[in-house]
């Protein structure tokens, strides 16, 4: 059980910081209460993790075949990294942390999958372009659609509301599906876990980030969407759901910062205006980048630190 | 079961446009037992009506923001309802304003200012319940809001007519100084009723605009 804690430690911050990206609008604007938001959150991420987790699962054991100490290694090894990229205030993917910390152990092992991790490089790249397309497409359709259809102020302020509940219900399913494999998959490629109890600690852990410390971190990312208008921001929630879904069916989990960076851009590109700034561009590129290298160097310390012995004088 | 608050709001404001068409019924009634028989019993009551009513008004807003401080609606349509409602209540207030000035400081329509003051108002009448019909269609998301935007600043335009001539024969009169300068804030009193209408339905119109996504 103790072997599992780094990845139960990793479930919980992805918890704690992913739940903003699915319901942060919703419960900032207060359009829903928090509790909801949380509740619905959980019980959407288990149910995604056990439905539909095991496509990632697969994908991320057989990048590398690891010993149990090593699963060990990688979880915590991301799960440092994801804390020091917080704490310098970068964009950090808990997926991108976790691949590369996985790629480190397997450096260690000499035994890396190349065509696997050219999978998951491509979708890390297309992930903030599909959001954006997905985004400006759905934008366009259901823009016509909405106008068309001539809905009274309280109607529509019902609609949007409800779309809010269910778009976020729909993120929270398809993010324990597609992340749970970033906090468990090491220990099913470790033989620690079969699939299906990797699912239900991996999105029980996730559940558990978003009940006890979701909520400081939504009321501060939440409000950086707030700005959109609510039909834009159920948009973006519906894109960042479809995006990340889309990853899941591949197998691959994504980064749901990076999808929710992309569907704002998409609204940026329906509406004609920078909807993000130069400077949280830049910081998403600096993210792609050090995320990835810093969970590898870590991880490969972490492997070197545990096979030092003392030696007394 | 879902959105009762919603619902709640909804039956508010619809009330509230209601007694709004109460308020100018009985307002224009009063104005014009005023301009016919000053000082009477049935200006009093008509006064009083329009006064009562008017709180009712207020009573109905105090509780569309007790029910939005509960953060009912969405922030988009929490402001947008919260600003219309408050510009319109410039309506009723100034209304109400205009029969206070006519009892409480015993003033009276001129002889010979009848006509002019039976148009002032009955333009100004027209305005409101067109912005009542603006506001209507607004809600339910129809068209036309355009139109009644052109109809009411027409009207306005010649509001103000009506106005600045009024206050120029006014002054030009043989009336006593302090007469002139009571009977001249009743007439601006009179004259911003249209201002006001003018007003909202130009809000009506900017944030039907920005409704459409």
């Amino acid at each position: 059980m103790y072997s599992l804690l780094g990845g139960i430690f990793l479930g919980w911050s992805l918890g704690a910081n992913d739940a903003s990206n699915i319901f942060g609008t919703a419960v900032t604007s207060r359009m829903i209460k928090f509790w909801t938001a949380a509740f619905l959150a959980s019980l959407f991420v288990v149910a995604g993790a056990l439905i539909s987790g095991q496509a990632g699962i697969e994908t991320l054991k057989g990048l590398t075949s690891f010993s149990l100490n090593q699963a060990i290694v990688s979880s915590v090894a991301a799960a440092l990294t994801v804390s020091v990229m917080t704490v310098l205030g970068l964009p950090v993917s808990t997926s991108q942390s976790v691949v590369g910390a996985i790629l480190g152990i397997g450096i260690i092992n000499s035994q890396i999958n190349t065509a696997g991790l050219g999978k998951v490089f491509l979708c890390w790249v297309t992930t903030p372009l599909g959001g954006a397309v997905i985004c400006f497409i759905l934008y366009k359709v259901l823009a016509a659609v909405y106008n068309a259809l001539k809905i009274s102020v309280f109607g529509s302020d019902k609609l949007l509301k409800t779309g809010l509940i269910v778009s976020g219900s729909y993120g929270a399913y398809v993010l324990g599906a597609n992340n749970v494999a970033n906090v468990t998959a090491v220990f099913v490629g470790a033989g620690k876990l079969s699939v299906f109890s990797a699912a239900l600690i991996g999105g029980l852990s996730i559940a558990f980030g978003i009940l006890s410390y979701s909520r400081p971190v939504m009321e501060t990312v939440g409000k950086k969407l707030v700005a959109l208008d609510p039909f834009s921001a159920l948009m973006v929630s519906l894109s960042v759901g479809m995006t990340i879904h889309i990853y899941t069916v591949i197998g691959v989990p994504v980064s749901s910062s990076q999808a929710v960076i992309g569907g704002v851009l998409g609204i940026g590109l329906v509406k004609g205006a920078n909807t993000v700034s130069t400077q949280t561009l830049r910081n998403i590129l600096l993210g792609w980048f050090f995320t990835p290298v810093v969970a590898c160097i870590v991880a490969i310390l972490i492997t070197f630190g545990s096979y030092l012995e003392y030696v007394g004088p | 079961m879902f959105f009762k608050k919603e619902n709640r709001v909804e039956e508010l404001i619809y009330k509230y446009l209601d007694n709004l068409g109460i308020i100018l019924e009985s307002f224009q009634n009063a104005v014009m037992t005023c301009i016919t028989t000053p000082a009477c019993e049935e200006f009093d009551f008509l006064q009083d009506r329009t006064h009562r009513f008017e709180s009712k008004a207020d009573d109905i807003i105090d509780e569309v923001n007790n029910l939005m401080y509960g953060k009912v609606l969405i922030p988009d349509s929490r402001e947008d309802i919260m600003t219309l409602l408050n510009a319109l209540d410039h309506i009723p207030n100034n209304l109400e304003k205009v029969l206070f000035v006519i009892k409480y400081q015993q003033v009276e329509i001129p002889k010979g200012f009848e006509p002019q003051i039976t148009d002032l108002i009955r333009i100004s009448m027209e305005s409101c319940e067109l912005v009542i019909k603006q506001v209507g269609r607004f809600l339910r998301n129809e068209t036309g809001i355009r139109e009644i935007l052109h109809t009411i600043d027409k009207n306005e335009s010649q509001c103000d007519y009506i106005e600045y001539r009024l206050i120029e024969r006014i002054f030009k009169s043989d009336m006593d100084p302090f007469m002139k300068l009571q009977f001249k804030e009743l007439v601006t009193f009179m004259g911003d009723i249209s201002d006001h209408a003018d007003r909202v339905s130009k809000l009506v119109n900017i944030l039907s605009l920005k409704r459409r996504v």
